[in-house]
């Protein structure tokens, strides 16, 4: 079983990888804490379940899939809208600001949410069907969950080599290691800052709408990735995309194997390692 | 209708009282509060049937003529929101709005908050559906009943369902050497396993604890939960698990081939299999929370007929079979129903709150799931139904097979009056 249990602690790592990237990017170059990321994970996932109940049976199998990417299109479209009306006024305040503005904006987009899909739950278990399972050492495991892992390695892939490579991609990690010596070298810090945040929400978007083939969309299924994405920033530490894996496999392992073998102590054993990290090394364990 | 016969009968003797009344029948509506899950995961499987019942009983009564010839107006409301907003709630429907009765909570954390406003505001409330056996119980036995003056509870609590499973698996798993369970980490499901355990070290020492895993209410996730009872290797895994947890946790279960070596023992599994439909595993052991179950026929025959007249009249109107929040619901507004009735008899007129406290205590009126009794603990008690989910051709979902259903009467898993469940149970010989 340990196979699987890894295997598991993978895929939540996967998850998680892709929401804390979010999170990492948008904290990273504009210094903004929102609050509304895990919202942006809620509309991901709602978009997704809706788009596959209403298209599932009439449509080949390999546009169920691409469907998927709708949660990656219409939170990157909110963020876009965020953005240019509440996160502007933002960068010149000081954090209790980000704070309170954020999460007015998590309040007002759940009851956007529920206002659209209102509060029932959306089950759009098609895709995690189809794909079938397949037998590794003499244990079952759904194929499904292989494919996450793999579209999350594709992500993170792109995100490496688009922030390493691309002019674009240098720009943002200028921008966040300073913000003021890149104002003053003529980077276009709006434009910038803008497509950041457009990034870092679209991935939330896409891990939302990666869960819904396994779990139900519903009101207020962004809060625990929210969380567990804060903790993974923390433990990673701010602004560094190893630190991002590292802590997302760790938080995904700990959840995997803790329920495996100390079911009690699962959720109280994430904040401690959160905690002790924090004591030891308050920049997280890759942070600048 | 079975259902009119009842009603007709209970309103002529309230008219001949009217003849010597003190007291005058007010011609306004009662208003009566029905709380229940509208929205999110526990909505569709669970509070939007529980309301829908209230909604059609209140209907029905209305069209008899309503209670003591006064129209039910009906107010659902939601019971989401978490355990403040539903205090919260409650004292509005009762100090603001005025309500005669406030019925409702499905969840146990729910009812654990609001019931002691019954007294505190001095308002009638029904609890309808939560399950923890804490609610009513004193801290020691023999504890002094009822807990609550004007709070009430219109069904059994998990104590039947859980007595009820340890009983059926001694039955018919007598060999079984290993259990776990996975129970949600709250109240209904941590007193859920300990009344399933309690029981199961009294009839079957020798069954081993592998495994006990306790994902928060409203968990989505449980993939990890599953690969770690896989890994434990139990012959039957007890779970409370309701709501919309119980519904991802089978699908997430059938993708993970969980069901062809572990069979679940669901305390209050009754309304899965039309939940989730044919792809619903077969051989899961189904506790009906009661003998709250749609092909089941209650042995009274005013029951009887009203059981006939349920199914077919919810059938009707929502396309679904009733399952056990349904049953649930209709027996919290008939309990208020035949309690004003009986009150009114002897006031001579529309009885007061506390009069219609005092007549629903002890009292016994029939339901499509049989004969209801409410003790003088302020709790209901009920029989219990268990089987197991088998497909047949007739139905788009697994029913229980009809050759290995038992039915647990009440004296055998309900504990006597003053007497803590878990005494009982260690009290058996």
């Amino acid at each position: 079983m340990w196979v699987i249990y890894t295997l598991n602690g993978l895929y939540f790592a996967a998850l998680l990888f892709l929401t804390s990237l979010g999170l990492n990017i948008i904290l990273g170059v504009m210094g903004i804490l929102n609050l509304a990321h895990g919202s942006l994970y809620a509309i991901g996932a709602f978009i997704a379940a809706w788009t596959i109940i209403q298209i599932v049976g009439k449509v080949p199998v390999f546009i169920l899939f691409v469907s998927l990417l709708s949660g990656l299109v219409l939170a990157g479209i909110v963020g876009f809208l965020m953005e240019k009306s509440l996160i502007r006024a933002m960068y010149k305040r000081t954090l209790e600001y980000q704070l309170l503005l954020t999460f007015g904006a998590l309040l007002l987009l759940e009851d956007v949410i529920k206002m659209i899909w209102g509060g029932q739950a959306y089950y759009a278990s098609a895709p995690f069907e189809l794909l079938g399972k397949v037998d590794i050492l003499g244990h079952v495991y759904p194929i499904y969950f292989l494919f996450v892992m793999f579209i999350t390695f594709l992500a993170g892939l792109f995100i490496w080599f688009f922030m390493g490579r691309t002019k674009l991609g240098i720009m943002l990690r200028a921008i966040s290691l300073d913000r003021e010596m890149a104002t003053g070298l003529g980077l276009d810090i709006g434009r910038l800052s803008t497509f950041a945040f457009v990034l870092g929400s679209g991935l939330a978007g896409l891990a939302g709408a990666l869960v819904v083939p396994t779990t139900p969309a519903l009101l207020g299924i962004g809060m625990e990735p929210l969380i567990l994405a804060f903790i993974v920033v923390v433990v990673g530490g701010l602004g560094s995309l190893k630190g991002a894996l590292v802590g997302a496999l760790l938080v995904g392992f700990t959840r995997s194997f803790g329920i495996a073998i100390i079911p009690e102590i699962e959720l109280p054993l994430l904040f401690m390692i959160a905690g002790i990290i924090l004591v030891v090394k308050p920049q997280g364990l890759f942070g600048r | 209708m079975g259902a009119t016969a009842v009603s007709v009968g209970a309103l002529g003797g309230g008219t001949k009282a009217i003849g010597q009344a003190k007291r005058p029948i007010p011609t306004t509506p009662i208003k009566i509060a029905a709380v229940s899950f509208l929205t999110g995961a526990a909505a569709a499987p669970f509070g939007i049937p529980g309301d829908n019942t209230y909604k059609m009983c209140a209907d029905v009564i209305n069209k008899e003529g309503g209670i003591l010839g006064r129209k039910i107006e009906l107010l659902s409301k939601d019971e989401n929101g978490g355990v403040d907003a539903q205090v919260k709630l409650a004292r509005k429907l009762i100090l603001e709005d005025k309500v005669d009765v406030d019925l409702g909570y499905i969840s146990s954390a729910s009812c654990l908050a609001v019931l002691p406003l019954a007294d505190e505001s001095g308002g009638l409330i029904v609890a309808y559906d939560c399950g923890t056996h804490e609610l009513m119980e004193g801290k020691k036995s023999p504890y002094e009943v009822p807990n609550f003056k004007l709070g009430f509870r219109s069904s059994a609590h998990l104590g039947i369902d859980n007595i009820g499973l340890a009983l059926f698996i001694k039955k018919y798993y007598p060999n079984i050497k290993k259990i776990a369970g996975i129970n949600q980490d709250y109240a209904w499901g941590r007193d859920s396993w300990l009344i399933f355990e309690t029981a199961m070290k009294k009839l079957m020492p020798q069954v081993q604890v592998v495994k006990t895993l306790w994902p928060p209410l409203g968990n989505t996730d449980f993939t990890a939960h599953i690969s770690a009872l896989i890994g434990a290797e139990p012959d039957i895994v007890h779970s409370s698990l309701w709501g919309g947890d119980a519904v991802t946790f089978t699908k997430q279960a059938l993708g993970m081939d969980y069901f062809k070596k572990i069979k679940m023992a669901y305390s209050r599994g009754e309304p899965y299999p039309q939940e989730v439909g044919k792809d619903y595993p077969e051989e899961q052991i189904i506790c009906c929370a009661g003998t709250h179950y749609f092909l089941f026929t209650p042995p009274d025959k005013t029951s009887a007929g009203l059981q006939k007249w349920f199914v077919g009249e919810y059938q009707k109107r929502y396309g679904k079979y009733p399952t056990y929040p349904c049953y649930h619901a209709y027996q919290a507004l008939y309990a208020y129903k035949n309690a004003v009735e009986k009150a009114a008899k002897t006031a001579g007129g529309w009885p007061t709150i506390e009069e219609i406290a005092k007549a629903m205590t002890g009292l016994t009126f029939p339901s499509p799931s049989g004969n209801i009794t409410i003790r003088e603990d302020h709790n209901a008690i009920e029989d219990v139904l268990i089987g197991i989910s088998k497909l047949t051709p007739k139905y788009p979902f697994p029913i229980l097979d009809p050759k290995r259903m038992e039915i647990f009467p009440a004296a055998q898993v309900n504990a006597p009056v003053g007497m803590r469940t878990v005494d009982w149970i260690n009290s058996w010989k």
